[in-house]
């Protein structure tokens, strides 16, 4: 009986400690604090000095539990990664998750060996525990700080923080090993259970990617069972691979790579089961963490904590994201931004609790200070990296808005999926309906509470429809900013454009263009050609669609585009408001403004449709 | 700005016979001399200056020759139609039938391309462009071109 009352207890208090972290999302995005913080806290607060009381010292079990947690948590990260729209950031952040993290754990390695009298495997181990940045913090935070970066950096970010975890991991177990066997091992058995870890954990990770997508496609399940025969796949792939040797970590972030980015049945709903078990994942761990550390015993490490936290962030990270970006053509501010989020999070202080786990002398010291690196990298650099991006310029200045996208899966084939959206007013679809891609057509239409096929329709879309449309599903995911609300100054822009485009020549020259129209050219490519200034301005880069911007309110469109070079273009004057006469200032106002918000109503919407 | 400030019923060409793209400037040309007082071969230079940049055609059938005068004072109108499309490289590759030439005074700025997008605007309405193709003579035609439409029809 009383073995039955404590797994009551235990359950009723488990699911108690869940609650209040989901209850405390609400404050912690009212007041913008690092949700991940608060379950730390709330973690804390439970525990055997806080309010809760509850003396918990199992390191097995969190073990246990943050192995299966983080194993999801990067299975969701890969699913979500899609390949095509990252290739510009792959290179940078393999060398960032592979190099990065061994120049941060050697930099920080060392200075710890000095600071601490450690010697230099001890030294390394601590490196290597803070070295990688956590998956589940940056993509937390880059998601729900309704901040959206420039693609690029945000790709790279996402990618490194995926793919470091596996080589931390790595680091860690192997210095733990040597600092059990006080330095007595051989350089090549190093290399060689690297190599293993990497070779197995990256092919294990592709196989049963590829079988996952097979099984997916080809089994008729059950629709409420392919979210979790994925999760258990993933979850017995990670089991397995680190049972062999190989890293788990690297193979479950491999296989959601593989499953996201092929064409798999019923996509949706894993994805959407995903967030909920991510969600689920990171509030269990982080308060199984704050649970697992002794308040009292943290405070006397509060000093070295620090010292380390701040020459983490402010010296090692710098120092390998310099080393490793340089390469790669990335501006100042770029790399700086990229230091700055090098956020670490649950995945340092479960790798601090191996060596507490495996017996290594002194282990309080590593479990402790990565605690105070973590806290500290979250309340510094979780609460600074919307500003940061913001003063550094690598926000997009006009996320695409939110909309409420239904997805329906249809059963037995994958390729296209059934998406609703409600047509809403000042958002592209109602205002310009006449520019839509192509592909895209409504298959029946709610109108007036009756539903309606595409013959039914009479006079295109209404606001106030809800339309639904069969969308091929590598497209689904660009039609948002169709459908989302535009922001008042691009709907204005939308509902006021004026088409005025006229054919240009390639070889026509800019200058000639200028004075014809009392246009003022850019510096930059006076004297050009309309060929030669597209490749002054876009180099490789230049693909029909790029535009020349020339004075306020015209701009040139290559139109086609042979080897590089553009052959045919189309000069557009952007919006022509009648004013009267331009010769007062006020009309000059009126007549520019709008250009602007046309341009960037063309940023918005134009060239991903 | 409305079409009817730039556009005279005179200036209207209502069956203008070209075969070619360079004879129908030619002809617009002499009409436009003649509104303008004008010399015909500064008016044509003008407009050939412009064709070398890209063509005027801006699609569906229509044309927008245009070019800038010194000693003009306002801006000034002609409108054609031709028997016969010409082929005109225009922006769809479709040969042309409908053209308004647009002469402007140096340093027209602004107002020089808000009567081209005016034009433009007026022209690409399909239903006016095929009621100007059914039209019966010229009255009929610049009361289509100066009719005030509907803003934002589109």
């Amino acid at each position: 009986m009383e073995q039955i009352a404590s797994a009551n207890l235990f359950l009723a208090l488990g699911a108690l400690l869940v609650l209040g972290g989901i209850l405390s999302s609400l404050l912690a995005s009212r007041f913008g604090t690092p949700l991940l913080l608060v379950f730390l806290i709330i973690g804390m607060l439970a525990g055997e000095d806080g309010i809760g009381g509850i003396a918990f010292d199992n390191y097995q079990a969190t073990y246990l539990i943050g192995s299966c947690a983080l194993a999801i948590i990067l299975f969701d990260g890969g699913l979500r990664t899609r390949l095509s729209t990252v290739q510009d950031a792959l290179a940078p952040s393999i060398v960032l998750a592979s190099f990065g993290v061994a120049i941060t754990a050697g930099v920080v390695g060392v200075f710890c060996s000095y600071m601490f009298g450690l010697n230099w495997v001890e030294g390394l181990l601590l490196g290597a525990i803070v070295a990688s940045t956590d998956a589940a913090a940056v993509f937390f935070l880059l998601k729900t700080g309704g901040l959206q970066l420039k693609p690029r950096i945000g790709a790279m970010l996402e990618i490194e923080s995926g793919s470091n975890d596996p080589v931390a991991v790595f680091f860690t177990l192997v210095l733990t090993e040597l600092a059990l066997a006080n330095g007595g091992m051989p350089g090549w058995q190093v290399a060689e259970s690297l190599l293993r870890q990497a070779v197995l954990g990256g092919g294990m990770g592709l196989a049963v990617g590829m079988l996952l997508v097979f099984l997916l496609n080809r089994l008729n399940l059950l629709s409420g069972l392919h979210p979790l025969f994925v999760i258990a796949a993933a979850i017995a792939l990670f089991g397995f691979t680190a049972l062999l040797d190989g890293s788990g970590f690297l193979a479950v972030y491999v296989a959601g790579l593989v499953v996201g980015n092929r064409q798999v049945r019923a996509f949706p709903s894993i994805v959407n089961f995903h967030d909920t078990a991510t969600w689920l994942c990171q509030i269990v761990m982080f308060l199984v963490l704050g649970l697992l550390v002794t308040p009292s015993t943290l405070m006397e490490y509060l000093v070295p904590g620090l010292v380390v936290a701040v020459f983490l962030i402010l010296v090692g990270r710098p120092i390998a994201i310099y080393l490793c970006l340089r390469l790669f053509g990335f501006t100042f501010k770029e790399m700086l931004f990229t230091s700055w989020v090098g956020l670490r999070g649950a995945v340092s202080i479960f790798l601090a609790a191996i060596p507490t786990l495996a017996g290594v002398n002194g282990a309080e010291l590593y479990f402790n200070v990565a605690f105070f690196v973590v806290m500290i990298s979250l309340v510094v650099q979780g609460w600074t990296i919307a500003p940061a991006a913001r003063l550094l310029g690598m926000a997009l200045k006009r996320p695409a808005a939110a909309t409420s996208r239904v997805e329906i899966d249809l059963p037995g084939q994958s390729s296209k999926e059934l998406v609703g959206y409600p047509i809403a007013n000042d958002s592209f679809v109602a205002l310009r309906p006449s520019a839509l891609p192509t592909w895209l057509k409504p298959v029946l239409v709610v109108r007036e509470g009756e539903v309606k096929n595409a013959a039914e329709i009479t006079g295109g879309l209404r606001v106030g429809d809800y339309a639904y449309f069969l969308v091929p599903t590598e497209r689904v995911h660009r039609l948002d900013r169709v459908f989302a609300p535009l922001p008042p100054d691009a709907a204005n822009a939308a509902k006021r454009l004026v088409f005025g485009e006229f054919p240009i020549a390639a070889d026509a020259m800019i200058d000639e263009l200028g004075a014809f129209y009392d246009l003022s050219v850019p510096p930059d490519i006076a004297g050009l050609s309309v060929a030669d200034a597209f490749a002054a301005r876009f180099g490789a880069k230049v693909r029909p669609g790029v535009r020349l911007d020339l004075g306020g309110f015209a701009s040139i469109t290559a139109r086609d585009v042979a080897d590089g070079v553009v052959t045919r273009a189309r000069l557009r004057f952007d919006e022509v408001v009648d004013v009267g006469s331009l010769r007062n200032t006020a009309a000059i106002e009126a007549t520019t403004r709008p250009a602007r918000a046309a341009r960037s109503l063309r940023r918005l919407i134009g060239r991903d449709i | 700005m409305d079409l009817s400030d730039l556009l005279q019923v005179e200036a209207v060409l209502p069956h203008l016979k070209a075969n070619s793209k360079k004879q129908a400037l030619q002809e617009m040309a002499a009409k436009a001399a003649a509104i303008t007082d004008r010399p015909e071969r500064e008016i044509f230079d003008t407009l050939l200056q412009r064709e070398k940049l890209g063509s005027t055609g801006v699609g569906h059938g229509v044309a927008i020759p245009h070019g800038k005068l010194v000693a003009l004072d306002r801006l000034v109108g002609v409108f054609a139609r031709l028997d016969r499309a010409v082929d005109f490289d225009a922006l769809d590759d479709e040969p042309v039938d409908l053209m308004f030439l647009l002469l402007a005074p140096e340093n027209a700025g602004a107002d020089h391309l808000k009567a081209l997008a005016r034009i433009a605007r007026v022209l690409r309405e399909p239903a006016i462009a095929s009621k100007l193709r059914a039209a019966n003579d010229a009255a009929a035609i610049y009361a289509l071109l100066t009719q005030p439409i509907a803003s934002n029809a589109a």
